[in-house]
């Protein structure tokens, strides 16, 4: 192969590898601002994921646009979180977290039946919306436009996050809610509807990677579990409760996988696990955790 | 607390109604207490970790899986094994297992643990799964126990329900009666109990806390793969349905509605677990709905399980594992 050649190799694995890290991060920031603000770890965030997509799949069907699909179903995904919050999580919360982290487990499995209920245990195949289900020839080779919208889309989000976290008054109170709830709460913020609607955040944007992900991996009953181990990985390689933790992990993630199947198709999946094993072993609280 | 004198009345009467079961069973219904034994093994092994050292693991199929893959190899390619060595061999391999994902996972407690034995145990599913020179993955494979060696019956041309029933009841009683033996009556159960109760403080008291917590986790996933070996030999059949994480879940949900606070609260969830899976299954198809439905109600509002309830019931007390000083 001519270095030309090599080198567009690279970067189409890399750009690949950006599309699997913005699905990553778009699931693993609500995992971890939860768990970072009330060390909740939430098992039924993969089932909102899975929600988003379903829900997308049935929208497109009734109403035949993508958009607003991309539009209702994080909605949604973000309402059924903030009532999950409400009235279960918030009852669970009395008696410690392993009642908390077992409820969400409950859930995650009553969901995944209902899911299997309602829409059957075959995989749907969803379209991507007109005009980006072509292909854009870059440097010679063509590339599918609509994983170049989900890298334009994430990164939007990213950066809405970013400014809505680290430039607003609200960003900075639930980012001193991460670092210690309870003073928070002492100062006189209402932290417990805060954490509402932060869940609700959450969940919804669990949800948006479930519509983006429908016409990519199509839409299936084990696709919460497939993502909920490589989410998981995420928040333990970037720290639990850190958003930049998660960030840096989804993308040195998003890469290993990409270029692990290029590479290594047999063995792509050991990649992650070989790399959460050897960071909890040098850093057992993650990249960027300031606590165990 | 039941006195003595009861305590062997209940023990002798549970010693006879399983040894009298095939008798009083017909075929189907033998079955499924076969299944009803292998599973509160395998629920028995997952207490050990959450009731006792108070760890949360969502991925202790790996090791009942370890432990069926393992006796179903051995006996599908060597012929005339006798069963008890690849029963023993099956544990062998959970135990090993266990030693070695435990080594990174008990250092770690809460969400950490959760998490990464669940990472490890689709670890272990996807080998299971890939690696199909091995396992021929998702098809499984069967039809080796006609070449194992029983005691006593020599080979079994076609598996037999009540010789395959007495193979399994005969190990697991007197180990999960040496378990229970081992958690209530001796120091090393004081001092599994100690770390969850205190951990900061048996450090201090100077227990070699990690050392505690990785033999219980090594023994949960001894027993655990002694539930496969049993599980494989009884099935005459596996498959990546041993190792993936339904089996995973499915453990969880049985132990916590039997009940965590007692040793044998699981017994309980996983009899539970099978007849009243059987039970709704046949009216309504959606009978996991049900079961998810009644743990969440258990989580929410009776933290006890079912032996929970039970306790309520004067002079019916099960040992607490949170006893102060199980003796």
């Amino acid at each position: 192969m001519d270095p030309f050649g090599v080198l567009v190799f690279l970067l189409l694995g890399m750009l690949n590898g950006v599309v699997y890290a913005m699905l990553l991060f778009l699931l693993s920031s609500g995992l971890t601002v939860v768990f970072g603000m009330l060390g909740v770890l939430n098992i039924a965030h993969a089932s909102f994921y899975m929600l988003g997509a379903y829900f997308a799949y049935s929208l497109v069907q009734w109403t035949g646009s993508f958009w607003a699909a991309l539009l209702l179903a994080p909605v949604a995904v973000g309402g059924l979180g903030v009532l999950v919050e409400r009235f279960l999580l918030r009852k669970a919360h009395q008696f410690g977290h392993s009642h908390e982290l077992l409820l969400t487990f409950g859930l995650a499995y009553i969901i995944l039946e209902i899911v299997k209920w309602i829409w059957g245990t075959g995989s749907h195949p969803m379209n991507a919306p007109v005009r980006l289900d072509e292909s854009l020839p870059i440097l010679g080779q063509v590339y599918p436009t609509y994983r170049l919208f989900i890298c334009a889309l994430g990164l939007c989000v990213l950066v809405a996050l970013g400014l809505l976290l680290f430039r607003t008054r609200l960003g900075m109170i639930v980012r001193a809610a991460v670092s210690d709830f309870s003073m928070v709460d002492a100062l006189g913020f209402n932290v417990r509807a805060l954490f509402v609607g932060v869940f609700g955040v959450g969940a919804g944007l669990a949800g948006l990677a479930g519509v983006i992900a429908a016409p990519l991996l199509s839409v299936y009953p084990g696709m919460g579990s497939d993502m909920l181990v490589d989410t998981f990985i995420v928040v333990v390689v970037g720290g639990l409760g850190s958003l930049k933790g998660a960030l840096i992990a989804s993308f040195i993630l998003g890469e290993l996988q990409s270029f692990g199947v290029l590479i290594i198709p047999r063995l792509a999946m050991i990649f992650s696990f070989l790399l959460m094993t050897l960071v909890l072993i040098w850093r057992p609280m993650g990249l960027f955790g300031e606590r165990v | 607390m039941i006195s003595g004198g009861r305590r062997a009345a209940s023990i002798g009467l549970v010693l006879a109604g399983l040894g009298c079961a095939p008798l009083l069973l017909t075929t189907p219904r033998l079955y499924s207490f076969t299944e009803v034994v292998i599973l509160a093994l395998f629920a028995v092994s997952y207490n050990l970790l959450f009731g006792y050292l108070g760890l949360l693991s969502f991925g202790h199929s790996a090791y009942f899986g370890l432990g069926a893959y393992a006796t179903a190899l051995v006996l599908f390619h060597w012929h005339g094994l006798p069963v008890l060595l690849a029963v023993v061999l099956g544990t062998a391999a959970g135990a090993l297992g266990g030693i070695v994902i435990g080594n990174f996972c008990v250092r770690l407690s809460g969400p950490y643990f959760a998490m990464l034995t669940l990472a490890f145990g689709q670890l272990l599913f996807a080998i299971a799964w890939k690696w199909r020179a091995l396992t021929r993955g998702d098809d499984g494979f069967g039809e080796f126990v006609k070449h194992a060696t029983f005691p006593l019956l020599g080979t079994l041309e076609s598996p037999d329900q009540r010789a395959l029933y007495y193979l399994v009841v005969s190990v697991i009683v007197p180990v999960v009666g040496g378990t229970w033996l081992l958690m209530t009556r001796t120091p090393f159960g004081n001092f599994v109990v100690s770390v969850r109760q205190n951990e900061e403080r048996a450090v201090f008291l100077g227990y070699d806390v990690l050392a505690i917590k990785l033999v219980t986790y090594t023994l949960a996933a001894g027993l655990a793969g002694l539930a496969g070996s049993l599980s494989a030999i009884f099935h005459d059949f596996v498959s990546p349905s041993a190792i993936d994480l339904t089996l995973s879940t499915d453990v969880v949900l049985m132990t916590f509605i039997g009940g965590t606070v007692s040793f044998f609260g699981p017994v309980l969830g996983a009899a539970f677990f099978v007849y009243f899976s059987d039970f709704i299954s046949a009216l309504t198809d959606r009978w996991q709905i049900i079961m998810g439905v009644i743990f969440v109600l258990i989580v929410l509002f009776a933290p006890g399980g079912l032996v929970g309830f039970l306790e309520r019931i004067p002079k019916f007390r099960l040992r607490s594992v949170r006893s102060e000083a199980p003796r």
